[in-house]
């Protein structure tokens, strides 16, 4: 429990100093929330538009595609919000800062992961997650009690998996020097779970399953809200969901061993 | 010219020094392709017209809105704000080139190694979604080609002004981030703008958005009138030469401004 009261204080204070700087840069900002709110506004544009001209997007009603579009807003905005550092890992790769945080009495994965909350996005996710909400009572759709709760637990079973190939990618930044590249393939691939990642051909289809699995993190869960019968098992998600976190666990402790420091 | 071309030699061996990089950065636009292209064939499974398209008229624009905005859209200059607030603008300003000329045939080799890879992608694309459309007749296509022109024109001078941000500060990721947003939604990358509340249509127009692929996709597919083909053109060329411009002017304020120091 200390331990855990050690590393929350850790977190704030780093918080606390990604806002002063937040503050420091509040034009840029305020640039950067405009235009989430944009991309975000013209989505729902466009989803409505879809759900007044169709009445079926493949197996789903179009109420239902907002739904999927609703969990991959708030699962990725999630990970932004907690993982940001990972953007940055490289530049510490690369300047040798990356030796701070392995001297310091710290997991140094713990901060790599967290030691740069996104401000933006922290801002954002609580009217857009109120607006969802909001969203979520208009449409058609069937939500009970029991497969709400099953949608909790697998919206922490994909921040799990969030979790897991946010330390891949560190993992691979320490190997190869190189992340930048690799974190916005992750993005990318994530908006593509805007819409239910059934819908792709084989063998993307798979790959999103099980390759890089947004659709785990994001189409089995809006599944279960709605009822419907998951693509793939609840338990085979939730036990990838572990499984990557151990192996993600596993290489990110190799990768330490194979660091070497590239400070002058 | 040699010295130009040296400069688009340059850009290129600086590509490859970081090959894996610029293969992902593809592989990510393919993606996106891919998705949109996709979500339309889904949207026209179980019907013929949505949003007063046919399903091949649709899918023929987004694959072709694919193609041609990956050759409008700027990268080459996302770094240009960097390199002036650092002061490594100065190498270029004190050779014996111009320096617009210099970033001009660094966007251009930029574009060449994209519609490179472009190619493929669209190959691949074309095989998976089988569009299909009618090649303009030849005076149309003059005419495609020419707005083709300027919007790359339009582009680079807007990137050309997010890159002069760097006279005066070094972040120009904000405003520049704000413009992508924007962009990729009135552009017509993602769904053509007529499909748009009238509203929100009259709105982009007042932009030069949608003259940077929109407007050059309906006139392939012959779906503007010829009475739209001029009042398009000139207000592509008011947008070209007011940017060109506005730019020029930035531009020669920011230099007034520019100091570097060496090392």
């Amino acid at each position: 429990m200390k331990r855990l009261t050690t590393y929350f204080k850790i977190w704030r204070l780093n918080a606390s100093n990604t806002l002063q700087e937040f503050f420091v840069n509040r034009y840029t900002h305020i640039l950067f929330y405009l235009g989430k709110v944009i991309r975000l506004g013209m989505s729902l544009l466009f989803l409505y538009l879809i759900k007044d001209q169709i009445a079926q997007f493949s197996d789903y009603t179009p109420d239902q595609v907002i739904i999927f579009f609703l969990t991959y807003q708030f699962i990725d905005l999630l990970a932004q919000v907690v993982f940001r550092g990972v953007y940055l890992f490289r530049a510490r790769i690369i300047r040798g800062n990356f030796d701070f945080m392995l001297l310091r009495p710290i997991n140094p994965l713990f901060q790599a992961l967290t030691d740069h909350p996104d401000i933006n996005d922290t801002l954002f996710i609580i009217p857009t997650t109120i607006l969802s909400l909001y969203i979520a009572t208009t449409l058609d759709i069937q939500i009970t009690i029991g497969s709400f709760l099953m949608y909790m637990l697998l919206v922490i079973n994909a921040m799990m998996i969030a979790t897991a190939l946010h330390i891949l990618v560190l993992a691979v930044g320490i190997l190869t020097k190189d992340i930048e590249g690799l974190i916005w393939i992750y993005r990318d691939v994530m908006r593509l779970a805007r819409f239910p990642v059934t819908v792709y051909l084989e063998p993307l289809r798979f790959a999103l399953f099980f390759i890089i699995p947004v659709g785990l993190m994001i189409t089995i869960p809006a599944e279960v809200l709605l009822n419907l019968t998951p693509a793939y098992s609840i338990w085979l998600t939730l036990a990838t969901g572990v499984t990557l976190m151990g192996i993600s666990l596993k290489i990110w402790k190799w990768s330490l061993k194979k660091y070497s420091s590239a400070s002058s | 010219m040699h010295k130009y071309l040296m400069v688009l030699k340059q850009y290129w061996q600086n590509i490859f020094v970081y090959r894996v990089s610029f293969v992902l950065w593809r592989f990510r636009q393919f993606l996106s392709s891919l998705m949109a292209l996709t979500i339309w064939t889904v949207i026209f499974t179980n019907q013929e017209i949505a949003f007063g398209y046919q399903q091949k008229q649709m899918i023929s624009y987004v694959f072709l809105v694919t193609v041609l905005y990956n050759i409008i859209s700027t990268t080459s200059l996302n770094d240009l704000t960097g390199e002036i607030y650092s002061g490594k603008l100065s190498t270029k300003l004190v050779k014996p080139i111009n320096i617009f000329l210099a970033l001009g045939f660094q966007d251009l080799a930029d574009k060449l190694l994209n519609i490179g890879f472009v190619i493929v992608e669209s190959i691949i694309l074309f095989l998976i979604f089988k569009p299909s459309f009618v090649f303009p007749s030849l005076s149309y296509a003059l005419i495609f080609m020419i707005w083709v022109v300027l919007a790359t024109l339009i582009a680079f001078m807007i990137n050309l002004l997010f890159g002069s941000i760097g006279f005066w500060s070094r972040d120009s990721w904000g405003p520049r981030f704000l413009y992508y947003m924007i962009l990729d939604f009135t552009a017509g990358k993602l769904y053509p703008l007529d499909i748009l509340p009238q509203v929100i249509q009259k709105a982009i127009y007042f932009t030069p958005f949608p003259y940077m692929s929109y407007v050059q996709i309906q006139l392939f597919l012959g779906r503007l009138k010829t009475d739209q083909i001029l009042p398009i053109t000139l207000s592509m060329v008011t947008w070209t030469i007011g940017l060109i411009f506005i730019s020029r002017k930035i531009w020669r304020k920011g230099l007034k401004n520019y100091t570097a120091m060496g090392q």
